[in-house]
C-alpha cells in the first residue's frame, strides 16, 4: 500500500520521502522521538510541499492530487494491487524491491492512466482546449492522451472537434 | 477521510515562517503507545505532528496518504 501510494505520489509531483513509513513499538518512546524529529527536521528542510526539487508548482498539484485521490479510489488499480498482494504472498518475497517492481509494472500503469482521464475531465470542465495544453496540464505525453482520451470519445463523455477537446453537451 | 480533512484545516491561518504540517497515522498498540510514553517520560520532540489513531497501520489506505497531501500536509509520517 504505501508502495502505491507513493508511486503515485510521485506521478502528482509529490517529493516521494514526504511519506515515511517507520516501526516503532510501543516501550520504545526514546527511538519513537528520534524517528519524529528526524523526520521533521528532514521535511524543514525541504521545505513546504511543493518547494523541493522536482516538485511541481502548488495549484498544479492540488488539482493533480483531487484526480489522484479518484484514481486511488478507482476499481481497476485497487484489483491490480489485491492481485498483486496475492502474487506476493503465494511467492513469499517480499523484499522491497520485488514489491516496488511488482507496484510499478502492474499498478502503477492504471492508477496513472485513471489519474490523467480523471484531470482531464476537471481541465476540460473549465472549457475546450487542445491536446498540447492538456498533456501540459495532466503531465502526459501525447501518445498517453491519445489512448486515454480514445475511451472518453466512445462513450460520449468528450467530443472532440477540430483538435480540440470539449466536454459533451457543452459549448 | 473527513478526519484527515479536519485534521489539517484547523490550523491554516498559523502560517508565519514554515512550520511543517505533518500528518501521523498512529497504530494504536504501537506507535501511538510509544508517543504517550514518550510524553509521559517528558521527552522532547517537535510539536508539527497532527496525529490521526487508527487501530492498526493496515487499515490505512492509499488514498489517505493523498488526501493528506491534497489538503496541504507538507509531509505523513505513518507509524507502526
Amino acid at each position: 500500500m504505501t508502495e502505491a501510494a507513493r508511486q503515485l505520489l510521485e506521478d502528482c509531483g509529490v517529493d516521494q520521502e514526504r511519506l515515511a513509513l517507520e516501526w516503532a513499538s510501543a516501550a520504545e518512546a526514546p527511538r519513537f522521538v528520534e524517528l519524529i524529529t528526524g523526520y521533521v527536521s528532514s521535511i524543514k528542510e525541504k521545505g513546504p510541499l511543493g518547494a523541493a526539487a522536482g516538485e511541481i508548482p502548488r495549484e498544479e498539484m492540488k488539482r493533480r492530487l483531487s484526480a489522484a485521490v479518484k484514481a486511488a479510489e478507482a476499481r481497476k488499480p485497487r484489483t491490480l494491487l489485491g492481485n498483486l498482494a496475492k502474487k506476493l504472498a503465494k511467492s513469499g518475497d517480499y523484499s522491497p524491491e520485488a514489491i516496488s517492481k511488482g507496484v510499478s509494472q502492474k499498478v502503477l500503469p492504471a492508477m496513472r492512466s485513471e489519474r490523467i482521464a480523471v484531470e482531464a475531465r476537471m481541465i476540460l470542465e473549465e472549457g475546450p482546449v487542445d491536446i498540447d495544453s492538456l498533456c501540459k496540464g495532466t503531465g502526459a505525453s501525447a501518445q498517453e492522451l491519445e489512448k486515454i482520451m480514445a475511451p472518453l470519445e466512445k462513450k460520449g463523455i468528450v467530443s472532440r472537434k477540430k483538435n480540440k477537446f470539449s466536454l459533451a453537451g457543452r459549448k | 477521510m473527513a478526519e484527515v480533512n479536519a485534521a489539517l484545516k484547523e490550523n491554516e491561518m498559523t502560517q508565519e515562517g514554515f512550520d511543517p504540517k505533518i500528518l501521523g497515522f498512529f497504530c494504536h498498540w504501537c506507535c501511538y503507545a510509544a508517543a504517550d510514553s514518550a510524553g509521559v517520560s517528558r521527552y522532547q520532540y517537535p510539536p508539527n505532528v497532527r496525529v490521526i489513531r487508527v487501530m492498526c497501520t493496515g487499515r490505512i489506505d492509499a488514498r489517505f496518504v493523498i488526501e493528506a497531501f491534497r489538503c496541504g500536509a507538507d509531509g505523513v509520517f505513518t507509524g507502526g
